[in-house]
């Protein structure tokens, strides 16, 4: 995940990409479940809270800056904001999943309507689905591909060779890093069964699970996916420490306050919708289950009102000032065809401020 | 030709590339913008921008661990 720059919220690519690991990992989890090595196990579709959950969760990774997987790679690469939004991520989970919030929760997941899939919704096959959801990820990849500006792309200079190369230096594509999950996600699925926790990847459960252990000491909590939570962490440490990309960073104010904030929200959002973008957006829609989709859905939707809000929306909204601001100052400040070079004092507007 | 400075250390992304496109749009044609950043995620997302908008790069290299310079000239 650290070499591939894994991010949900990144952009289309990545939606693409993201789109690959579930149609690769549904493949995989009916096949799994047609030889028996695995149960599908279907509950009511607690819609309410998997609507409210994920438009929040979407939401809420705008603000911490990464989705619960990547604030958990990002915290190995020693991004200070990123510890923070995942201690208040873990902590908000618990308290809403067996806390003081959990009565809420459970009370808004108990609105439910009965359907649980698609594929039983619409009462086909849902080998049919898989079908048409691989087809349609198949055209969107070779779009992709194809204006992929390739040669041109400028890359760094190269301090390794041969597999140290490959494995710590060379950017892994988004979609190479796909396969890797998707395989890993349908791995996940035996391996966690064959310890008795019966799904498949998670993150939100073991954060939560994390926070009870340590409050209250009780062992049993500890289950397959705490070991994942807790290998993302140290994998995506080893990864960023073999790639020289280990430094602690610490975040301006503004990132502070909105990776703590975020963390919270995504803590109690992804308890509502009963899982974070991959236990939700990206395993239970490649087992077609109801809630997977609808999050999916509601947390893209989230996600983009986040964006305008505190991305493009203050984005734009400078750059309206700024350009207002050039054309009344004339051609004082911004001389063109100065031919020096300047010095740190002729900076754009806004660099001045920032550290 | 001139040479603009952006710092970014600290801010995570999409910032860094929201404050780049912010600042190459004051520059005149032929300036350079020098953006400083920390983001590992930039690595991908900085030099996918120039290449999608057909900005030259003409420097983009690591200052230590975790710190990276990309030069972009607007054309």
């Amino acid at each position: 995940m650290q070499r591939g720059r894994f991010c949900v919220t990144g952009n289309t690519r990545w939606l693409t990409a993201f789109l690959i690991v579930i149609a690769v990992q549904s493949i995989g989890v009916f096949t799994l479940d047609a030889v028996g090595v695995i149960s599908l196990s279907s509950s009511a579709f607690p819609w309410l809270a998997t609507v409210l959950g994920a438009f929040l969760f979407g939401f809420a990774i705008v603000l911490a800056g990464s989705c619960a997987t990547g604030t958990y790679y990002r915290a190995g690469e020693s991004l200070v904001g990123s510890w923070l939004a995942l201690i208040f991520y873990a902590l908000f989970s618990a308290i809403s999943k067996t806390g003081v919030l959990a009565t809420g929760v459970s009370g808004l997941r108990s609105v439910t309507v009965e359907a649980s899939t698609v594929h039983g919704l619409l009462g086909v096959s849902p080998w049919l689905l898989i079908a048409v959801l691989a087809s349609a990820v198949g055209l969107l990849t070779r779009h992709h591909l194809r204006k992929r500006p390739g040669a041109h792309l400028a890359t760094l200079p190269p301090r390794k060779r041969g597999i140290a190369h490959i494995i710590f230096e060379k950017q892994w594509g988004e979609f190479t890093t796909a396969l890797v999950i998707a395989a890993l996600a349908i791995l996940a699925w035996p391996l966690s069964w064959a310890t008795g926790r019966e799904a498949g990847l998670g993150i939100t459960g073991p954060s939560s699970n994390i926070v009870n252990y340590f409050v209250s000491g009780d062992a049993e909590v500890i289950d397959w996916g705490v070991y994942l939570v807790i290998g993302i962490l140290t994998g995506a440490f080893i990864a960023a420490k073999g790639s020289g990309e280990f430094r602690i960073r610490i975040p301006d104010a503004v990132t502070t306050v909105r990776s703590i904030a975020g963390g919270a929200l995504m803590g109690i959002s992804a308890s509502l919708a009963g899982g974070c973008t991959i236990g939700n957006a990206m395993v239970n829609t490649a087992s077609f289950q109801l809630q997977g989709w609808m999050a999916f859905g509601f947390m893209i939707l989230g996600t983009g009102a986040a964006t305008r809000l505190f991305i493009t929306g203050p984005s734009k909204a400078r750059s309206a000032r700024n350009a207002a601001a050039r054309e009344g100052a004339g051609q004082g400040a911004a001389a063109p065809g100065s031919p020096s070079q300047t010095a740190p004092g002729h900076r754009t507007a806004r660099v001045s401020v920032r550290r | 030709m001139a040479v603009h400075v952006l710092e970014t250390d600290g801010q995570v992304c999409p910032f860094p590339i929201v404050e780049a496109k912010e600042a190459i749009a004051l520059l005149d044609l032929g300036d350079e913008l020098v953006i400083n950043f920390d983001c590992t995620q930039a690595t991908d997302a900085l030099p996918r921008w120039a290449a999608e908008e057909g900005y030259p790069v003409t420097n983009f290299d690591r200052v230590g661990d975790a710190a990276w310079t990309i030069t972009v000239q607007k054309t």
